[in-house]
């Protein structure tokens, strides 16, 4: 199972790859702000996707209604410090699957991986 | 600063601590200070702006090079000794998490997200840094002892400026 990481802090990355490894993933792509997680969603071949809200070049929220936009269905999961209630609206609104605040326990990230790809398998 | 925006950051150390560092952190006395950062220490800095309460103003991080390692190994599971690019990202993204958790706790976070700024970290290569502020800015120092080693934030912040 391959998933896309995008987070602009390569030590971010490095933990939820971690992370990711306790839900089955064994591939896995990185990108280092919005606007490369765009692309590379849009180049399919992904199970999932997380994706931080705060970066350079594009932020995770724009990028997410950017690969929305391009059609693709891949459940995305935000990976963020933003909190509040409004935040995880738009996000959901917008299209993203799943939510995980910063600070995480590794077992919330594969947990909810698990389940955004039980409620994607047709 | 009053106790319910001090609080806030407090939690939020405590949050980072116990679910991605992994040990005990315990707060010391608050008090006043007129730089962000320690003498011969790591620097990371990030700003606050907007949101319902109107807030402007930046949260610093200040740890020795120790500290930094330590937690960084802590984070990555690794054994470094020295600072390196991977300890000032391990640096820049706790700061990002303590305030992004402190931001969200803030009264009426809800109604009107604060926005973070994107982390700065400051090392000294050996040639020196001095980060200077507005005069009269003061910083309440919020220090901290931890199993992986002191370290101190400080937070500037005004509430109810207007935008402009």
């Amino acid at each position: 199972m391959k998933a896309l990481v995008v987070d602009d802090s390569a030590v971010m990355r490095k933990i939820v790859i971690a992370a990711l490894s306790q839900a089955g993933v064994t591939e896995v792509g990185e990108a280092a702000n919005g606007q490369e997680g765009v692309n590379a969603a849009l180049q399919g071949g992904y199970s999932v996707i997380t994706l931080d809200w705060n970066m350079p070049t594009m932020s995770g929220i724009d990028a997410l209604r950017a690969i929305r936009a391009g059609g693709v269905r891949t459940p995305v999961i935000m990976v963020t410090t933003e909190a509040e209630k409004d935040r995880v609206i738009e996000a959901l609104k917008a299209g993203a699957s799943n939510y995980v605040v910063k600070p995480f326990k590794p077992e919330v990230i594969a947990a909810k991986v698990r389940d955004a790809l039980a409620k994607a398998t047709p | 600063m009053k106790v319910e925006y001090v609080n806030p950051f407090v939690n939020s150390v405590k949050d980072l601590f116990s679910t991605m560092l992994k040990c005990d952190v315990k707060r010391g006395d608050l008090s006043l200070k007129r730089e962000p950062g320690r003498p011969n220490e790591m620097l990371a800095l990030i700003g606050l702006s907007g949101g319902d309460v109107q807030v402007r103003g930046t949260v610093a991080l200040s740890l020795p090079v120790q500290t930094a390692v330590a937690m960084s190994n802590r984070l990555l599971g690794t054994q470094a000794t020295e600072a390196s690019e991977a300890v000032a990202d391990s640096v820049a993204e706790m700061l990002n998490i303590m305030a992004g958790g402190a931001k969200a706790k803030l009264p009426h976070a809800d109604r009107n997200p604060i926005q973070l700024s994107l982390p700065t970290v400051l090392r000294d290569h050996g040639s020196g840094f001095s980060v200077q502020h507005p005069r009269d800015t003061a910083w309440l120092e919020i220090p901290f002892t931890s199993d992986l080693g002191p370290f101190s934030l400080r937070v500037t912040l005004e509430f109810n400026c207007a935008q402009k």
